[in-house]
């Protein structure tokens, strides 16, 4: 079952790749929250009850609902255009996303065989939701698709922790949410300045500062 | 102790936030950075005592390296307290935007007191976080158009910095599967059960992650943008403090490594990153228009010079205290009084600023023996640290690597000296005012910057020597 998600959340980020609107992405990220929170109760065996809520309340109603929704409401009430308008063609994307995917399976073949006891799938592809979300901030002009890639360089990171069974310390977790948290916030206080004194949301429009 | 140093300054801050009353914040920074001293010296004398609730008491501790640490942060700040009440009359701010300015300075005072504090890796790590997000509203805090975008690259490079950094601890404790815990205590004294692979492979990734946050070639790009943007005060507590509390994090990883015997391969990286920002910084040295931006350049050279005293091992390990401590007073010092300057000329481009000690001659001595200090003129300690480092790179076998590294010195001397004399003489232009006097609190923090550095340079006192000793034994 826990594989059968990972996968999808696979999917999800190859489709990332293909899309071409703004609005799929934030879906994504939606669908996303929706599978990590369904990992979360297929797969922990936990008795903490404690950690169960936050981790529940992390996926559910931060990643899924609450974040979404947020960027969502910017995203229309800024009347951002609807493409994403990438540096190098969607085509050429899609071959780099099939070249990440490779290398996440190596990745978790190699972790298979290893005895470090990590969780191989999750492993694979933790990588590879971290490394094409690095790429996708690379190559994409827009901001706000900077911070939707961010937050699913997010969701590889808390899938990553998720491959490790060590449990990091309650008080841990909580910083991170907030920390999260608070970084999305304040991305979207300032993407709305740079909208209105810029008059455009390029990351082409922020070149004043160069030596 | 340690609840006071955590909680006091939220504490004040809230009050100001909710009273929006200029007396208060007044009090709310100098208050809290009398407390930081007072405090400062209680750990100094050896006074301790916990009030801590026993579920965070394990959590936070002053060891021999983070007192050194605190020590210079809070010479840092009670500097930058006293300069803020310069900038609020210079710029007549408001009481509501006072306010903000408090909070923001004393939530961002907190965090970095969190770094230095923590003992557990993953929490250090949060606390690095919050003092990206703390800081990112004061470098916005002028509200123009170049801030917004040095405050967004800061805000965006640091986040994924520190994002890649959570990769590194994650894949650390991977590899500490037998230890199971990421105390830094449990990780040191059990160093060599982890296992190498990715205990090396966890470090690269939290070198850059912090690296980023420390502004090391070449993930320097925020820096200088935000440490020019950001307004003269918060510009000094980011270069003298916010580097150093990011640079605390990467040393106590390192010792990690140490223990674990694979400082060699750290090491690489360490000298790599240190030689490559002093190169960056001398090839931008030279073209520079804006004198803000030097200082940030400025800032990224002396962390090289760091990074390339903590590759050397036990060698270099005292000089890099020295370094870290001579560094940040004498930045520090340097950036409260460009602030001076900026006031004086209303820009930050060098062009436009001439015959200096003309204009304020208080200033312009300030300006260049400030200046002085952090280029490295005997009697000031950055001469010591330098010297010592290059001492170190002869004991170590690497004595040719001293000739790349006076040489990118030497540039950097003659295009900060150069920049900095061209600006304090000459005449001042007919159409501007002659002779101006700031206030008090314009020149005060600076003066007892520069006292301190000669103290140290001259006459270093006991209780300092033993202060960068107990620090310099933090390395095994």
């Amino acid at each position: 079952m826990s594989n059968i998600i990972i996968i999808l959340l696979g999917t999800s980020m190859l489709y990332v790749f293909a899309a071409s609107r703004i609005e799929a992405y934030v879906k994504i990220l939606a669908l996303q929250g929706t599978l990590l929170f369904l990992l979360v109760v297929v797969d922990i065996k936990e008795i903490n009850w404690l950690n169960i809520a936050f981790l529940i309340v992390e996926t559910l109603i931060i990643k899924t609902i609450v974040i979404p929704y947020f960027l969502l409401k910017v995203i229309r009430k800024n009347e951002i255009g609807r493409e994403i308008e990438p540096y190098i063609s969607q085509f050429y994307s899609v071959l780099i996303a099939s070249a990440i995917f490779m290398f996440g399976f190596v990745a978790a073949f190699w972790a298979a065989k290893t005895n470090a006891g990590i969780k191989p799938l999750y492993f694979g592809i933790s990588i590879v939701l971290i490394v094409s979300s690095l790429f996708l901030i690379v190559n994409r002009k827009r901001i706000i698709t900077h911070i939707l890639c961010y937050m699913m360089l997010e969701n590889g990171i808390f899938l990553l922790s998720l491959s490790v069974a060590n449990e990091m310390p309650m008080l841990v977790n909580i910083g991170v949410l907030l920390d999260l948290f608070v970084g999305i916030f304040l991305f979207v206080i300032f993407f709305n300045k740079i909208q209105e004194m810029y008059d455009g949301n390029h990351i082409d429009v922020l070149t004043e500062l160069k030596d | 102790m340690i609840s006071i140093v955590l909680f006091l300054p939220i504490l004040f801050g809230l009050i100001s936030l909710i009273v929006k009353n200029r007396m208060v914040n007044r009090i709310a920074l100098v208050g809290t950075a009398t407390v930081y001293i007072l405090i400062t010296v209680a750990q100094w004398l050896n006074i301790q005592w916990y009030i801590l609730p026993n579920w965070l008491i394990s959590y936070f501790q002053f060891d021999s390296i983070g007192i050194f640490f605190f020590s210079v942060m809070t010479i840092v700040f009670a500097s930058v307290s006293v300069y803020s009440l310069f900038y609020f009359k210079a710029h007549n701010l408001n009481a509501n935007q006072e306010s903000i300015y408090t909070i923001e300075i004393l939530l961002f005072v907190t965090a970095m007191t969190g770094v230095i504090l923590s003992t557990h890796l993953a929490l250090l790590w949060v606390f690095v976080e919050a003092t990206t997000l703390t800081s990112a509203i004061l470098i916005y805090f002028e509200k123009k158009k170049s801030s917004l975008e040095a405050a967004w690259k800061y805000v965006f490079i640091c986040s994924i910095g520190i994002a890649l950094a959570f990769v590194g601890i994650i894949l650390l404790s991977i590899g500490s599967r037998s230890i199971n815990s990421l105390y830094f205590n449990d990780l040191y004294n059990r160093a060599t059960e982890i296992n190498p692979f990715w205990l090396k492979v966890s470090f690269a990734f939290i070198f850059v992650g912090l690296g980023t946050k420390i502004g090391i070639a070449p993930i320097h790009a925020w820096l200088p943008d935000a440490h020019s943007e950001a307004p003269s005060p918060v510009s000094a507590l980011l270069s003298g403090t916010l580097l150093n509390s990011a640079l605390l994090g990467l040393i106590r990883v390192q010792e990690i490594l140490i223990r674990a015997h694979l400082e060699s391969f750290s090491n690489f990286l360490f000298l790599l990153t240190g030689f490559l920002s002093i190169m960056v910084s001398a090839v931008f040295m030279l073209r520079l228009k804006n004198y803000k931006r030097m200082l940030a350049y400025s800032s990224i050279e002396n962390m090289g010079i760091i990074f390339i005293g903590i590759s050397l091992g036990k060698f270099g390990v005292f000089a890099v205290m020295l370094h870290i401590l001579a560094h940040s007073l004498s930045k520090a010092s340097l950036f409260l009084t460009s602030g001076n300057i900026l006031h004086l000329y209303k820009s930050k481009k060098i062009d436009d600023v001439n015959g200096l000690l003309k204009k304020d001659p208080r200033t312009g001595w300030l300006w260049i023996a400030s200046t002085l200090a952090i280029i490295g003129m005997p009697p000031f300690p950055v001469f010591l640290s330098k010297f010592l480092i290059v001492k170190a790179l002869w004991l170590s076998g690497m004595s040719w690597l001293a000739i790349p590294f006076f040489i990118f010195l030497i540039i950097i001397t003659f295009g900060m000296g150069g920049t900095v004399f061209k600006m304090a003489f000459g005449e001042i232009s007919s159409e501007q005012p002659a002779e101006q006097r700031l206030g008090f609190s314009a020149y005060a923090p600076q003066l007892v910057l520069l006292f301190i550095l000669l103290i140290i340079g001259i006459n270093m006192p006991q209780q300092m020597l033993t202060l960068l000793n107990n620090a310099a034994g933090f390395f095994h």
